[in-house]
């Protein structure tokens, strides 16, 4: 009876995760650009995936990416958190609005700031003209495109990530706190010495997961950017979904480049769940 | 200690209540949230303005903040013109029919590892838990292969079954149905209920909480789906929302204000769903960490 109950998602999980899952770790040894003729090619893919030079501006653009979007969204995301856990005024109105990006479809997030960032008519340049500055091509340059996309992308999950660290920092024990007001710490004392402290499990774990989101990124570029201004926005996963649906079609590269992407989501989410484990133990 | 007074001790740390005047501390922290907020809305209201906005206010430098005439034609518009309903119809089908299907095979899932005791339990268990390491965005040639030679490609059941096992669903309901007490299931048995019968109408019902928050993840992540239907639906009659509005601006073949109106109205569902659901989401989201 019990196998009856478990039937139906196992059958799932193993026709579209585990059985693709083995299916790209072959696939990535061999050259097909229709999916039903394979050349095998060895490690080609792979050495390809190592030297050739466009695969290498798509791991410099997510590594720059993934980079600067971990770094700003912990940084950022602590900082609202202990703003919001300490405010008094409106808390929940505020919490609501830095959330509500969260809800919205990436798609629609990139139009918007498509819309924002347009070189001619959009309101972040006039703005900038009305202050006396130039009016960047924040979609037409490849360096200014990718800070847009940083940006975005930050814009769009720091809600996410604030409401974890908002969790974490209920949880600590207030008696601490109290304590240390009573023995006369000022409150920057207080968020150095006790909180930030106390909040490290919650904070690496927001490490860990904005670190899986980075590489994982996708939609809202593509509807921002589209990988562009000449590439500069393109990161892993556009890269894979290219080689599938954009001449040169190679599902073979595409797929060893999946395999990579795995190693580095595995680790991370591992990572995630041995330090969950010590978490609990403590 | 009494409650008033352990009340008065967090009132000292956790500063102001109403009747002293805000400290600099509540103004900097008040204006920094203003701040932040702003950057937030004002690019969401700007683009909902623009949406009310005609040809050529949106092409007008500098750009005008309101519109001249505010131009609801943008919006019936893209109903009579376009394939809008084509593409909403698609959204509904896909994310309800989905969300039902992840519910209902979850929650059995959920109920063998919670309930059950069989061979092989456990690493099945660990198995479904590790599936969230495998994302679709790793096995995406292979899987969209797969379901190619399947014949689902232009489906809606390929767009709604492949993702319809999701991991974390069948963790929280599982994690929900251990505080279910077994003498329950027990006296059930006893009185000769049906295992089914067992699950259906006793365990379900009880369930509501995790089950509602299972529910409302799916809705929201199926209706702002975009990976999964770009590589199934490839008729245009088969786009979902965010399919057909990343698509049809990519290719300039819907004007840019029809565009923005159709936009601005496939995230109203999402925006209702936000204001009444905020705390199961929130509580979710900070519980489980998964989006």
């Amino acid at each position: 009876m019990p196998y009856l109950f478990v039937a139906p998602n196992m059958f799932i999980f193993i026709t579209f995760i585990v059985w693709p899952a083995i299916r790209g770790f072959q696939i990535s040894f061999f050259d097909s650009i229709d999916g039903r003729t394979f050349t095998p090619v060895g490690i080609g893919n792979y050495r390809t995936i190592f030297g050739d030079p466009t695969v290498a501006s798509v791991a410099r653009n997510t590594a720059t990416y993934v980079i600067f979007y971990v770094l700003i969204s912990t940084f950022l995301a602590t900082a609202l958190a202990l703003v919001v856990n300490e405010q008094k005024f409106a808390k929940g109105f505020f919490r609501a609005i830095i959330f509500l990006p969260v809800m919205l479809s990436p798609i629609v997030v990139g139009l918007i700031w498509n819309d924002v960032l347009d070189r001619k008519v959009g309101p972040l340049n006039s703005l900038l003209q009305a202050l006396g500055g130039g009016s960047p091509g924040w979609l037409v340059e490849p360096k200014l495109g990718m800070i847009a996309v940083i940006f975005v992308g930050v814009w769009v999950h720091i809600g996410f990530y604030s409401i974890i660290l908002l969790a974490g920092l209920q949880g600590i024990d207030r008696s601490l706190l109290e304590a240390a007001t009573m023995d006369g710490a000022t409150r920057a004392q207080i968020i150095r010495t006790i909180i930030l402290p106390l909040l490290k499990p919650t904070t690496l774990v927001i490490i860990i997961l904005s670190t899986i989101h980075g590489f994982q990124s996708f939609d809202f570029i593509y509807s921002l950017t589209g990988g562009g201004p000449l590439g500069a926005t393109t990161l892993i996963v556009q890269y894979i979904y290219d080689r599938a649906f954009q001449s040169p079609i190679q599902y073979g590269l595409g797929s060893a480049a999946g395999v990579i992407l795995f190693m580095i989501i595995f680790a991370f989410t591992a990572l995630n769940f041995l330090l969950g484990k010590r978490r609990e133990a403590i | 200690m009494s409650k008033l007074q352990e009340r008065a001790t967090a009132n000292k740390w956790s500063s102001m209540s109403g009747k002293k005047p805000p400290s600099v501390g509540d103004i900097i922290r008040t204006t920094f949230l203003i701040v932040v907020s702003l950057i937030i809305l004002a690019p969401v209201l700007w683009f909902v303005l623009s949406s009310f906005k005609d040809v050529t206010d949106l092409s007008s430098r500098p750009p005008k903040i309101l519109p001249t005439h505010w131009a609801f034609s943008n919006y019936t518009e893209a109903f009579k013109m376009y394939n809008y309903k084509r593409y909403f119809t698609n959204s509904v089908i896909v994310t309800s029919i989905a969300t039902v299907l992840t519910l209902t095979i979850n929650s059995m899932a959920a109920y063998a590892f919670a309930k059950y005791n069989f061979r092989g339990r456990d690493g099945l268990f660990v198995m479904t838990l590790a599936m969230i390491m495998i994302p679709l965005q790793v096995i995406l040639i292979p899987i969209y292969l797969v379901v190619a030679n399947l014949g689902l490609v232009n489906t809606y059941w390929g767009m709604i079954i492949p993702a319809a096992a999701t991991p974390t669903g069948v963790f929280i309901i599982r994690q929900y149905m251990l505080t279910i007490p077994d003498e329950l299931i027990e006296a059930a048995r006893i009185d000769g209920a049906g295992e089914f019968r067992i699950f259906a109408r006793i365990v379900l019902p009880l369930c509501r909480p995790a089950l509602a928050v299972v529910a409302i993840f799916s809705i929201l992540w199926r209706w702002n789906d975009f990976l999964w239907p770009l590589l199934i639906a490839q008729k245009e009659e088969l786009y979902t929302l965010p399919v057909a509005l990343a698509l049809l601006n990519g290719q300039l073949v819907v004007p840019y204000n029809i565009v923005l109106a159709m936009s601005v109205m496939s995230i109203i569902p999402v925006l209702f769903m936000f204001v009444f659901m905020q705390r199961q989401i929130v509580q979710g989201i900070a519980q489980t960490g998964i989006k």
